[in-house]
Order: structure tokens, then C-alpha cells, then sequence
């Protein structure tokens, strides 16, 4: 297979993989308002990869477990009262990513392994990672498909689908575990940051441009696939941080976006929509 | 467990947290009330294009003004940012942070090694940190204290009932603006000490924790301060005793952060129990607060 | 002989072994209108969850559509109020009112002719079929109100409750809900609903049930919203005028 063996034809498989999976799960972030959530994860990750780099067991295992743990802590404490959700969730943040930093600190290699989680190594991706992104685009995209209806009755109205028998309470718990595990399939491709920008911004690029669920979905994974290939052209082109380069795509595509909605009001006549309160 | 801070460089750094413990008690009682735990994460990572800019434009004297003016750019983005539609809070805030600090990795990367500056931007020099760096942190530990003496009342009846407070007069874009303000100066500050991991820490845990075994917020900032004296102390004797006796290389940074992740924990129990005893009805919380999660 | 939509019995409900309302004793046969009335915070909103299966009984008996809460359920509806929903939320008139529609279809069954049929129904019911395109946080707070009201009836269900369904809403609105409920109870759906506002508990419902953390009384609207049973169900709220008049006030 001569073609894979080509660091750069990887490194745009990933990119493509990447960005249907972040694009993906991306709108269920920004309409579910979980980006604070997202990120907090991106950190706790950390020292599960980090243990598990030293006890042995593969990566993403540990990746999960510490996420998940996460996830589910910070979701039963969010049952309470909002501030405490916040402060959870930068308690993690801040924690998670001390303790991740202190286990590296026992072994040696402690810098590199730092930058790498934060910016990603998206040019070091092997064919094995490959086959685990597509494996898990694959499952993210069966989850959202067949449980679309209980995830947005769950989502938008939790009393009244409680009402009609969903458990939302379950079905918020499933989001959150596939984000989970989104964020550790991306976070070791592409860095905390990155993994941050490309599940949010391509996704609220899209909600600007449409109202409708499944509309704004092709919409964001289209924004973030081109956002990714974008990047690494400039990267390449330019020689530029490969990461920064795709983020900083993304965020174009959702100012461009911003912009022209802006300009088409205006052309309009119609007067900024503000949000009911 | 006095004996290390007999050593000048451990009496400064403690110095350093102390001067810190006072302004970010009060500070992160704010951070908690107004939910701005993100915001302050936010603005750890946008001042890092500002760092390197400054660091580049004027040496270690322009850090200070580069991560500054990067600081209060966020903080106004932010601010203008929340108060138009169609982007929630968090997903701006969310790009905001990305965007910046993308552009401070690519500033950085064009040179050759980045790794040890972005360590020392994520950790800080806790102990290195020199006498001017503590005069400049007693400055500003008075003039946010002055600032939040004399806003408090606006600050918190503008997070308790925005529409009173503008049915009042007040002004709330500008009080919003001021508070970011100043949470920006508070992380460019601290930042050079003790790195962004650690200001986040100090902005979020010491009121969270807090408000564990209380609440009212007076004693919440001031708890706050206690517990962040202890913690930076502990930490401090953690991170003495790792490198001295067992040879870990655990930054302070770290272990200061561990320790108040520790009270946060340790407290929560203390939480569950107080609220067993007087059993609070589950309110249905209306679910438009950007840094809320799910139900 | 018809069985009773709902019977309560010596009934105290709550949450986590704390009763929120005690002592309730009523029962509504189908077709009938039962308002729940009482200042904020008495207990009305738990007292409807409780029927719903989601809050919990905590002494007496609660048969429901002779079934119990939570395996009546499927028979019946719910109609929240509409301040907690998010406004940004991507979904439309025209899916919010299909999501009542959800228990028949489970998860993955495409939507057939007849669920379309019902919604609808549904909406024009309450006169917003024109706006089944637009998502739903543009509407104003009564259009939303009745929107939640179509969700609820294109269910079909025999019993239908709502909480203080008239809180914030323009007039035409509450037009159209009144109307509503009123062929509904017409066509032998029960009711129950939850209000403070006396104007409308007396124009609308049959059986009246004042409730602030318990039972105060119960029965047809002449005899309980009167001055003494008033007086004693809002308790401190209750101001007497010099003029012979009573105030009622409800923070």
C-alpha cells in the first residue's frame, strides 16, 4: 500500500476523518451549549493518557476511562445548581490537567510530551490511527442517527420528554460519553486546541447559515473538513504550525460566515435579530 | 515544615501566593457567581499570542504590555461578543480561546524550540520569581481590591437581577467590561509567577470550594483566600520535598493546583451533608446560562 | 360506568421523602375540568408531576386513568411551562408538536401519514398551522404556550394536565387555549390545570382544588373561591380590606 505510506497522504485521510467526526458531534456541542463542557474534557483526559503511556495499556483506554469518569461526575453534579456546574468544570480543567502534568513529571520526556497534547501531531499519524478515527466516525455517526429522536426531545425539553417516558437523564449521559469519545480519538491527532476549535467553530459557522438539525450537521462537517484541508496547505505551503493553520481556518470560516449573514441582513433592511430573552 | 522557607527563593514564592490568596479569594467569588469559569480560561490561553508578541517586540519587558494589551482585547471581544445573537457565549468564548492562542503557536513555532517557553508559560517560575515581580503583584492585589470595594454592590446586584440592575440604571455592558477588566489584569499578572495553569486554578477553585461550607459570600472570599494560603503552602512543601527527597521534578505550580483540587474534593462531602440536612427541592433551572451543561 | 380519570386519595407528594403537599383527596371523572389553585410555590406544579409519575407519592393512592402514574403515562398529557426552553434551539413548530408523537413511534419508525395527519390537526387546532415551518424560538411566549398544548394533543390523550398554562400569555392566545380546552373536556378528555389567577378557574373549570402545602378544600367553584375558604388556603397572603374587600398576594 505505497499510497499510505505517504506522510502527507495521512496526514489528509486524518484531516478528512477528523473533520466529519468533529463536524459531527460539533452541533450537538454548540446547541447543547457544551463547549465549556468540551474543553474541560480535552484537559481531563490527560492524566488517563498519561497513566496509561505508563502502565502500559493503550492510550485511548486510558483516555476514556478518566473521560468518562469526568463526564460522569460533572453530570451528576450539574443536576444542582448552575454555578456549581461551572466551577466543577474548571475544577477539572485545571485539575485534570495538573495531575496529567505532575504523572509526566515522574518520567522523563516531559516537555515534548506537553506541547504535543496541547498542539497535536497531526504529520506523525500512522495507518493504525486511521482505522480507530473511521472506526470511530462510523459508530458516532450510527449513535446520532438512531437515537436522533430521544437526543433532541432529551435536549430541548427534558421535563416534558421525561414526561413521555425518555429518560433524559440517560440520554444526556450518552452524548456526553460520545463526545468523550470524540475528544479522545481527536485530542492525540490534533491537540487539545485544535480538537477545541474544530468541534465549535465549523459547528457554529453552520447554525448561522441554518436552523434545522440535520441541515447545519452536513453543513459543519463540510466546514471543518475544508477548514482541515485548508490548514495543511497553508501549513505546508508556508511551513506554519499544521494545527494552529487548521484551527485558525476554522475560526475563519466562521467570521466569514458571521460576516456575509451580517451583510445579507443588512442588504435586507431587516434589524439585527436579537434572542427572545 | 518551616525550615524551607528559610531559603529565600521558597519565602518569595510563598510571598508570591499569599499576595495572590488576597486578590483572588474576592476575585473568584465573583468567577463563580457570574459563571465565568470559562471566560478565565478563555483569557489564559488569548494572552499567549500576546506574550510571545511582546516577548519578540520589547524582551521580557514587553511581555507584560503584549499579554496586557492581548488581556483587555479578549476581554472587550468577549464582552461584544455575548451581547450580540446568534453565537452563543460559549461557542464564541470557545473560538476566541482557539483562535488566539493558534496564533501564538504560530508565532511561536517559526522559531526553533518552543517547547521550555511553553512550559514556562503553562507552569510559571514560581520560584524564580523575583522582588519587583512581588512589589508589582502587592500594586495590583491593592488596586483590585480598591476597585472591587468600590463595585461590589453594582457587581453583584448586576449578577443576582440584570434586569433590576438595568431597570436601576446600571449600566451592565460597562460592568461586564470592567469585571473582565480586571480578571484580565489578574491573569496577566499572575501569569509570569505562576503560569496559566495555576491563575486558572486561583480564579475557580477558591470560591467552588468555598462554597462548600457556605453561603455567603463574604466568608466565601475570605475562605477562599485561607484556603489558597494553605494550599500554596502545602503545595510548596510537596513540591520541596518531590525534588529534594525523591527527586521528582513536580513543578510548584502543579502541586499548589493539586492541593486546592484536594480541598475541593475533600469538601464535597461537606456539601452532600449540609444539604441532607436541609433537603433543598430540585429547581428547574432554565437553561440558558452559557456555561451550563445538561439539565 | 365511566371510572374516574383520576382518583387521589389521602395523597402527599414530594421529592426524596420531603412531601411538598399533603392531604389530598379528590376525584375527576372524564370530561371534567379541575383547576388547582393557590399562590406560588404551594405545591401545584409537584401535585401535577406527581400525576405524571415524576414526583413521587409518598402516602395515600393515586389512580390514574385506572392505572397507576407512571403506567398512565402513554395515556396521557402534559403541557410544561415554556420559559425553561432555550430559545436558539434548531427545531421547528411543525417538530416540537411531532415530538408528542414520539411514544407511538419509539425511536427509529419513520413518521407515517397519520402522525403527520395529527399534528397537523394539532396545530390548527390552535390556529398556528401557518407557522409550522418556523423554528419555534421565534414565536412569542403564548404562541410557544400553544404549541406546547398541540405536542400535547396530538397524542390524543384522556387526561390532560397543565401547568399555569396562562402565565405570560397575550390575550388571543389565551383565547384560543380556553377554546381548546374546552372542546377537549367537549370530547371527554379530562383536565387539570394549574393557575393563579381566580378569573380564570372560575370562568373555566368544574372542580376546584385549593392547594398550598395541602389541601385547603375542594369542590365546585362556588364554593371554594369564596372568601373564607380563600382566606384560609393563603393563609398570610390573604389581606383583608377595610372596605369588606380581599387582597391576594402572591410573590
Amino acid at each position: 500500500m505505497n499510497w499510505w505510506d505517504d506522510v502527507m497522504h495521512r496526514a489528509v485521510t486524518e484531516v478528512v476523518l477528523v473533520g466529519a467526526l468533529t463536524g459531527l458531534i460539533g452541533v450537538q456541542v454548540v446547541v447543547r451549549r457544551l463547549s465549556f463542557f468540551t474543553m474541560a474534557l480535552t484537559h481531563a483526559t490527560f492524566p488517563g493518557v498519561v497513566a496509561a503511556s505508563i502502565i502500559g495499556v493503550n492510550l485511548l483506554l486510558g483516555g476514556v476511562v478518566t473521560g468518562a469518569v469526568v463526564a460522569l461526575g460533572v453530570a451528576a453534579l450539574t443536576r444542582r445548581r448552575g454555578q456549581d456546574a461551572a466551577a466543577a468544570t474548571g475544577v477539572l480543567v485545571s485539575g485534570g490537567f495538573a495531575l496529567g502534568a505532575a504523572l509526566v513529571a515522574m518520567q522523563s520526556g516531559f516537555s515534548r510530551d506537553l506541547s504535543s497534547f496541547l498542539v497535536g501531531s497531526i504529520l506523525t499519524v500512522s495507518a493504525f490511527d486511521l482505522i480507530v478515527t473511521a472506526a470511530v466516525l462510523a459508530v458516532v455517526a450510527l449513535v446520532l442517527l438512531l437515537c436522533a429522536r430521544p437526543l433532541l426531545y432529551a435536549g430541548f425539553d427534558p421535563v416534558g420528554a421525561r414526561a413521555s417516558g425518555i429518560r433524559a437523564s440517560g440520554w444526556d449521559v450518552v452524548l456526553l460519553l460520545t463526545i468523550v469519545l470524540v475528544v479522545v480519538t481527536v485530542v492525540p491527532a490534533v491537540g487539545t486546541i485544535l480538537a477545541l476549535s474544530l468541534i465549535v467553530a465549523p459547528a457554529a459557522a453552520a447554525r448561522l447559515w441554518s436552523d434545522r438539525l440535520p441541515v447545519a450537521t452536513v453543513l459543519a462537517i463540510a466546514f471543518a473538513i475544508t477548514s482541515g484541508l485548508a490548514g495543511l496547505y497553508v501549513s505546508s505551503s508556508w511551513n506554519v504550525a499544521a494545527g494552529a493553520s487548521i484551527s485558525l481556518a476554522a475560526t475563519a470560516a466562521l467570521v466569514l460566515s458571521w460576516g456575509l449573514q451580517r451583510l445579507g441582513r443588512i442588504a435586507r433592511g431587516t434589524r439585527v435579530r436579537t434572542v427572545p430573552a | 515544615m518551616i525550615e524551607p522557607f528559610t531559603v529565600p527563593f521558597m519565602g518569595r514564592a510563598l510571598t508570591e501566593i499569599a499576595l495572590l490568596a488576597l486578590i483572588c479569594g474576592p476575585v473568584s467569588v465573583f468567577v463563580f457567581v457570574r459563571r465565568l469559569s470559562f471566560v478565565s480560561d478563555a483569557l489564559t490561553h488569548t494572552v499567549f499570542p500576546g506574550v510571545v508578541v511582546g516577548f519578540v517586540a520589547g524582551g521580557i519587558e514587553g511581555l507584560f504590555t503584549g499579554a496586557l494589551v492581548a488581556g483587555v482585547l479578549t476581554a472587550v471581544a468577549l464582552t461584544v461578543l455575548t451581547r450580540s445573537a446568534r453565537l452563543t457565549d460559549d461557542a464564541a468564548t470557545a473560538v476566541l480561546l482557539t483562535a488566539m492562542f493558534s496564533i501564538g503557536v504560530i508565532l511561536v513555532s517559526r522559531r526553533t524550540s518552543y517547547t521550555s517557553d511553553l512550559t514556562a508559560f503553562l507552569f510559571g517560575r514560581l520560584l524564580t520569581v523575583t522582588p519587583r515581580q512581588i512589589a508589582e503583584t502587592a500594586v495590583l492585589s491593592v488596586v483590585i481590591l480598591v476597585a472591587l470595594a468600590l463595585g461590589a454592590r453594582a457587581l453583584l446586584f448586576r449578577a443576582f437581577d440584570p434586569a433590576g440592575a438595568a431597570a436601576a440604571g446600571l449600566r451592565i455592558g460597562w460592568l461586564d467590561l470592567g469585571l473582565n477588566i480586571m480578571l484580565a489584569l489578574v491573569v496577566v499578572a499572575a501569569v509570569r509567577a505562576v503560569g496559566t495553569i495555576l491563575v486558572v486554578a486561583l480564579l475557580i477553585i477558591p470560591a467552588a470550594a468555598a462554597r462548600m461550607v457556605t453561603d455567603r459570600l463574604v466568608l466565601m472570599a475570605v475562605a477562599g483566600t485561607g484556603l489558597v494560603l494553605a494550599a500554596g503552602y502545602l503545595g510548596l512543601l510537596l513540591s520541596w520535598t518531590a525534588s529534594l527527597r525523591y527527586g521528582v521534578a513536580l513543578t510548584s505550580a502543579s502541586a499548589v493546583v493539586l492541593m486546592l483540587v484536594l480541598a475541593y474534593l475533600l469538601l464535597l462531602p461537606v456539601r452532600l451533608w449540609r444539604d441532607r440536612r436541609r433537603p433543598a427541592l430540585p429547581i428547574p433551572l432554565p437553561r440558558r446560562s452559557p456555561h451550563e451543561l445538561v439539565g | 360506568m365511566e371510572t374516574a380519570a383520576l382518583r387521589l386519595a389521602g395523597v402527599s407528594v414530594g421529592y426524596s421523602g420531603t412531601p411538598v403537599v399533603t392531604g389530598v383527596d379528590l376525584e375527576l371523572g372524564p370530561g371534567q375540568r379541575l383547576a388547582l389553585v393557590g399562590p406560588n410555590g404551594a405545591g401545584k406544579s409537584t401535585l401535577i408531576k406527581s400525576v405524571l409519575g415524576l414526583a413521587d407519592i409518598l402516602d395515600g393512592e393515586a389512580i390514574v386513568l385506572d392505572r397507576t402514574p407512571a403506567r398512565a403515562r402513554e395515556l396521557t398529557g402534559y403541557v410544561p411551562q415554556t420559559g425553561n426552553l432555550d430559545s436558539d434551539f434548531p427545531v421547528s413548530v411543525r417538530q416540537v408538536v411531532m415530538m408528542g408523537r414520539y411514544r407511538r413511534l419509539g425511536w427509529w419508525r419513520p413518521a407515517r401519514a397519520a402522525d403527520r395527519r395529527a399534528v397537523t390537526e394539532a396545530l390548527d387546532r390552535v390556529g398556528l398551522a401557518d407557522r409550522a415551518g418556523m423554528r419555534f424560538g421565534l414565536l412569542s411566549g403564548g404562541q410557544r404556550q400553544r404549541v406546547l398544548l398541540a405536542r400535547a394533543i396530538a397524542a390524543r390523550p384522556r387526561l390532560l394536565l397543565l401547568d399555569e398554562p396562562f402565565n405570560g400569555v397575550d390575550a388571543v392566545s389565551q383565547e384560543a387555549i380556553v377554546r381548546v380546552l374546552r372542546e377537549l373536556s367537549a370530547d371527554g378528555t379530562a383536565l387539570v390545570l394549574s393557575t393563579h389567577d381566580l378569573a380564570v378557574a372560575r370562568d373555566l373549570a368544574d372542580l376546584v382544588c385549593l392547594i398550598n402545602g395541602r389541601q385547603w378544600a375542594v369542590g365546585g367553584p362556588g364554593e371554594t373561591l369564596m372568601a373564607e375558604p380563600l382566606r384560609r388556603a393563603y393563609g398570610s397572603s390573604a389581606i383583608d380590606l377595610a372596605d369588606g374587600r380581599m387582597v391576594l398576594v402572591d410573590l
